[in-house]
């Protein structure tokens, strides 16, 4: 499981560095970033960037709307997948974690978090982008969105060989990431990750499931790498099914405890 | 001045940051400033498909255009390849526009007291030719609409018709130094009226 999900991130990771380069070579099938991609004919688009296009300019184009579907089935069936399986700044922290296991450095983890709390607060913050996007009039959200500022700032290093200035805000917030606040942006800030857990619903899709017995060695809730409580917050908007509860349960040896299950 | 006008300063000091300017367009087929800024989500897409590496990304700005493509036509024109307006997400580049003749992303005009055409056809006109200047036709020749959007009156003296379409291939290949002779005079970008920003502070006049 966790093997397909390595593999996964790492062909995601590839694709943003692989893509301009195939159109540096004139090859166009492919183009894009993650804030919007084309395969062939299908156009796939970040969710966040053609709400706020709609939202400022009140104005609907169909393709807009086509392209946004794929991604908001995906999440309705199979939950937040793209966050980790795709991700490439969830892939990030994850090296960051392992980086610090290593040199042996705690990571400041608050165990009673409140998931109420977390969720008021990211969705507080959409909220508030969204009211400043409408008085400034200019879709700026993507600047606070790890991967789309991730595979832009790709584009421009391999095509222009240089950076623009988003990258300035990207180190920021990984600075607060490994020295403040433990999986800061993908707990409260991404906007594109809390746009998409508003497609997820309670009652179907693909959640993570606690049944019978339970030895209470709460090794789901130190491995969980947004501190969650699998048992509890399985079908939570904020678990993005990267199943690493699922792996890390020794109950589930024995007999099937915690298990993903279609609901 | 306070620390933030300052790294504004800095960052704004930059020359091909600056905006509001000649010779800085948006890539073909640009809805007008106000709903392209309104439009583009800054997803690269133009940029990354350009075959000449003529679309650049804008850097941090007073006006929150960071992000956004734009052609600077003193390094590199627009070839008109037309590939940009057909993978636009959301239509800040119009997929209409498929004909390079359509495109309208500025007009081209001539500085006469520096255009090298102008100031030999001066001095034959006083009688005072001493052989300092000579015919250059730079931008004529270079023009990929020759003779429709610029022709040559009396044979040498360069004029733009109403189908310039604005592509800034006669400002890149224009030989006088430092100020060129031949510039674009963009649609949207480089007027500060005409830009729609801020739309909520404009209407209340707080800008």
């Amino acid at each position: 499981m966790q093997k397909i999900r390595k593999i996964s991130q790492i062909f995601f990771l590839l694709l943003i560095v692989v893509v301009p380069i195939l159109n540096l070579m004139e090859i166009y099938f492919i183009n894009g970033s993650f804030i919007s991609l084309n395969v062939g004919n299908l156009a796939i688009s970040d969710p966040l960037a053609v709400f706020q296009a709609i939202f400022l300019s009140h104005k609907i184009v169909p393709l807009m709307l086509i392209s946004i579907l794929i991604p908001i089935l995906i999440v309705i069936f199979f939950g937040r997948v793209w966050c980790s399986y795709a991700c490439p700044y969830f892939l990030m922290t994850e090296l960051i974690d392992k980086l610090k296991k290593k040199l042996n450095i705690k990571n400041i983890r608050n165990k009673n978090i409140n998931t109420n709390r977390q969720n008021i607060i990211r969705y507080g913050l959409l909220l508030i982008g969204f009211i400043i996007i409408g008085i400034l009039g200019v879709p700026l959200l993507y600047l606070i969105s790890p991967p789309s500022v991730i595979s832009t700032q790709m584009i421009m290093v391999i095509k222009h060989l240089r950076f623009t200035s988003e990258v300035i805000i990207l180190l920021l917030i990984l600075i607060t990431e490994i020295f403040f606040i433990y999986k800061f942006a993908c707990r409260y800030l991404c906007p594109t990750g809390t746009l998409l857990s508003l497609f997820q619903f309670k009652s179907f899709g693909l959640k993570v499931k606690h049944i019978g017995s339970c030895s209470e060695c709460k090794a789901c809730i130190k491995e969980c790498p947004l501190m969650l409580d699998p048992k509890i917050d399985g079908d939570s908007k904020q678990c993005n099914n990267c199943g690493i509860c699922v792996d890390s349960c020794k109950d589930n040896l024995k007999q099937k405890t915690l298990f993903f299950k279609m609901k | 001045m306070n620390f933030i006008d300052k790294i504004k300063l800095f960052l704004n000091s930059f020359d091909e940051n600056e905006h509001y300017r000649i010779n800085r367009m948006r890539p073909p087929g640009a809805v007008d400033e106000k709903l392209f800024m309104e439009l583009c989500v800054r997803c690269s897409k133009c940029i990354e498909i350009c075959p000449y590496r003529v679309i650049k990304r804008s850097n941090l700005t007073k006006d929150f255009e960071v992000g956004t493509p734009y052609i600077y036509a003193e390094e590199k024109g627009c070839r008109l390849c037309m590939n940009c307006t057909t993978v636009c997400p959301t239509g800040a580049l119009d997929k209409d526009v498929t004909y390079f003749r359509d495109t309208r992303i500025g007009v081209a005009k001539v500085d006469d007291t520096i255009c090298l055409n102008h100031l030999l056809y001066n001095q034959e006109e006083a009688g005072i030719a001493d052989g300092t200047m000579a015919v250059c036709n730079q931008c004529f020749n270079s023009c990929p609409l020759k003779f429709d959007a610029i022709y040559l009156e009396d044979m040498i003296l360069p004029r733009i018709t109403d189908k310039c379409t604005g592509c800034g291939i006669c400002t890149e290949s224009c030989p006088t130094k430092p100020k060129k002779a031949i510039n674009i005079l963009p649609n949207g970008m480089a007027n500060r009226d005409e830009a729609g920003y801020i739309p909520y502070l404009k209407r209340k006049g707080l800008r």
